[in-house]
């Protein structure tokens, strides 16, 4: 329990998602794992007749589903629809190596098998059958050899290659796919064996933008070799952690690149001066890296920068004076680094801001006279400062504010007034313990709010009635043990609640289930450490949308819940106890 | 010529002859359309059904006008007419199926491929 009590979420800002990259047909396979999303539905859909009525199409290509090992040739089917058909397959995990069989020569234009169970060698001819129309394969996660690669050489049209997470893909591999010179995206992440002998095969592939080699430990050394690829616009090499100064040397020469992700390597100051002449350069991260604030005389010459992540850096106030030079940002993350008030004041002039990141910083009231002007401010992140109730009085007037943590924070009761003008605010994070019920009575106009966090907050039932304002709530979280069922009945009006995290609360009842059983859309429910029994499962049955649900700790065994999950929540895919 | 009793089957006419059949009292004919595969049989189904395919929405609503929404009849010549009837059937099923009536929708394996082709030309 006591390690639930101080745990400590770690904001994590997608660099891809600030990059506003969408998925496009043809580079969806490797998006769609920067994304962290690799089960989602191909990008070519099956077509909707509108509403929910299951189109004609639709319910042809699912009886095929049902009956594939009836089927020895979909060669005769224009191209798009036996696409439909593959692509139905591989999503509802239907496809065989001996069903693929009915796809040769179907001039299929793209194979998502990224994470697909059973992939390897033998799989390859059908792929590689679809010749110069093949466009886009995600073999990501696969068993594919380096002799199994040998067999795309006839897909000479290839746009797009991810071979992530490929174990059995050597430097010998790569040079396999050396010839395809229409290669625009190429995803190699996590791959050990590559070397900088192996890089060399990417030298010919002069048509490359967007390359991933994240956490590929032994390439150092190999970047020269992406010296002409000038094309290229995303280059992530973060987590490769033998990237030194020396790396960086050949990325000079990428003029066109518009974000370089070199996070958690060994890269210095002097690295980052290689960098100065990359004037299309929108997005650099940089965190987990042995820099200083001198190496903002380089990333100051950076005129389109936008985004700059330096969390977990060596900064300190020493240097930071020119950040007054980077007015472009929208994003900055300067979260554990050893920065204080001196370092803020220079932050002042960057009224594009539109997130800052101050996790751990040593930063206290005082220090946040400097945001008062950075009007477009819509994400402030303060968890573990210095900063008080007095602190917040410089945000009154950041009328855009979306999202605030002050988790950890010196905040108190008294200081939320302050916040009530925000009414901007969709989320907002008061994980602190000496907030209580009078802090909450401050904040009944944020009625816009989707997402609280009041973990460690003590809340009591008499708080609870001024969530009822909240109707917007999607997340809420109220760990501090002092809810009883009566607080609970104060939720059950809250339909919107995707996420509800009550666990701790350790008087609630099986009569708090039935308060929450109205909540509909739960996909999320975590009632952990109290007297739930499992008599009091039945309430739950409604929630059809529920997908994880924990009840560590309560009178509900293992048993109890598979039986629920087998009767009557489908969806439920994760459970505890389990 | 043959028409259909969307559901029901098929109902033998005399060659020549022109009836509508509809599933409830009789219909007018600027509310029906006749839909003509490529041998020759003609199917009059209501229009409203008819609008399930995206394909004959478009012919019926474009501005341009097509010779089709005068005549209030359209050919397949590449529909053959088991796979136009199993067409029809969809078009009354899926309206069914869009009041609350979800029933299965059967489709006999031998056609799946053919009808599939058809479905994606009709964009239904």
């Amino acid at each position: 329990m006591g390690g639930a009590c101080s745990r400590k979420r770690d904001q994590l800002v997608d660099e891809d998602i600030v990059l506003g990259r969408n998925s496009g047909r043809y580079c969806k396979s490797g998006n769609s794992k920067w994304l962290g999303i690799s089960t989602g539905r191909p990008a070519v859909d099956i077509q909707q007749v509108g509403g929910s009525r299951p189109s004609l199409m639709e319910l042809c290509i699912s009886k095929i589903c049902e009956d594939i090992d009836k089927y020895s040739t979909f060669s005769m089917l224009p191209r798009d629809i036996s696409q439909q058909i593959v692509n139905e397959l591989v999503y509802s995990k239907c496809l065989r190596e001996n069903s693929l069989q009915a796809f040769r020569d179907c001039a299929l234009q793209d194979l998502y098998l990224g994470e697909y169970p059973g992939v390897d060698d033998s799989w390859m001819e059908v792929i590689s059958s679809q010749g110069s129309s093949l466009i886009s394969v995600d073999l990501s996660g696969s068993k594919v050899t380096d002799g199994g690669l040998i067999c795309l050489r006839d897909c000479t049209k290839l746009q797009s290659l991810n071979l992530s997470f490929c174990d059995h893909i050597s430097d010998c591999g790569l040079h396999h796919i050396s010839g395809f010179s229409n290669l625009t995206s190429l995803s190699f992440r996590r791959n050990s064996a590559t070397t900088a002998q192996g890089m060399s095969a990417l030298s010919n592939l002069v048509n490359l933008v967007m390359l991933d080699l994240e956490r590929c430990t032994g390439i150092h050394g190999g970047l020269v070799h992406l010296r002409g690829l000038t094309k290229l616009e995303y280059l992530n090499i973060k987590w490769c952690n033998c990237i030194t100064d020396k790396d960086m040397e050949p990325l000079s020469c990428l003029t066109n690149l518009k974000a370089l992700q070199i996070s958690c390597s060994k890269v210095t100051d002097f690295g980052i001066s290689y960098l100065k002449g990359l004037r299309e350069l929108a997005l650099l991260n940089v965190e987990g890296c042995p820099i200083t604030a001198a190496c903002l005389n380089s990333i100051s010459e950076l005129g389109k920068l936008s985004y700059l992540n330096l969390n977990r850096c060596n900064l300190t106030d020493d240097g930071c004076e020119k950040f007054s030079l980077l007015g472009s940002l929208k994003v900055l993350n300067l979260g554990f680094n050893d920065v204080t008030a001196s370092c803020l004041v220079h932050l002042k002039g960057l009224t594009n801001l539109e997130s800052l990141n101050l996790d751990s910083c040593r930063i206290g009231d005082e220090a946040l006279v400097n945001v008062i002007g950075l009007c477009r401010l819509k994400c402030l992140e303060l968890s573990d400062t210095e900063v008080g109730s007095d602190g917040l009085c410089h945000l009154t007037g950041l009328n855009n504010l979306e999202s605030i943590n002050l988790s950890f924070t010196a905040v108190s009761d008294i200081g939320l007034r302050k916040l009530s003008q925000l009414i901007s605010l969709r989320s907002l994070n008061l994980d602190v313990r000496q907030i209580t019920d009078t802090g909450l009575a401050a904040l009944t106009s944020l009625t816009g709010l989707t997402h609280m966090d009041l973990f460690g907050a003590h809340i009591t039932d008499a708080g609870t009635n001024f969530l009822k304002n909240f109707k917007k709530l999607q997340s809420l979280e109220i760990c501090g043990g002092g809810i009883t069922d009566s607080g609970v009945k104060n939720i059950k009006d809250l339909s919107s609640l995707m996420l509800l995290n009550l666990s701790q609360n350790h008087r609630l009842t099986d009569k708090s289930l039935e308060f929450i059983s109205g909540l509909t859309a739960l996909v999320s429910l975590n009632i952990s450490n109290s007297r739930i029994t499992s008599a009091g499962l039945q309430h739950l049955r409604p929630l059809k949308n529920l997908k994880s649900l924990s009840l560590e700790s309560c009178k509900v065994t293992a048993n109890d819940m598979k039986k629920l999950r087998s009767t009557h929540l489908p969806n439920l895919v994760s459970f505890r106890p389990h | 010529m043959v028409c259909v009793l969307p559901g029901l089957g098929r109902e033998k006419g005399k060659e020549g002859e022109e009836r509508v059949v509809a599933s409830a009292g009789k219909m007018r004919k600027e509310d029906t359309l006749k839909l003509i595969s490529a041998e020759g049989f003609e199917f009059v189904v209501d229009r409203k059904a008819a609008m399930v395919s995206q394909t004959i929405r478009n012919m019926l609503t474009s501005p341009g006008s097509f010779s089709e929404t005068e005549h209030g009849e359209v050919t397949f010549p590449e529909i053959s007419t088991t796979i136009l009837e199993k067409i029809c059937q969809y078009f009354y099923w899926s309206l069914q199926y869009a009041s609350g009536k979800e029933t299965e929708f059967h489709i006999e394996p031998e056609l799946t491929l053919e009808l599939m082709m058809a479905a994606n030309y009709l964009h239904t």
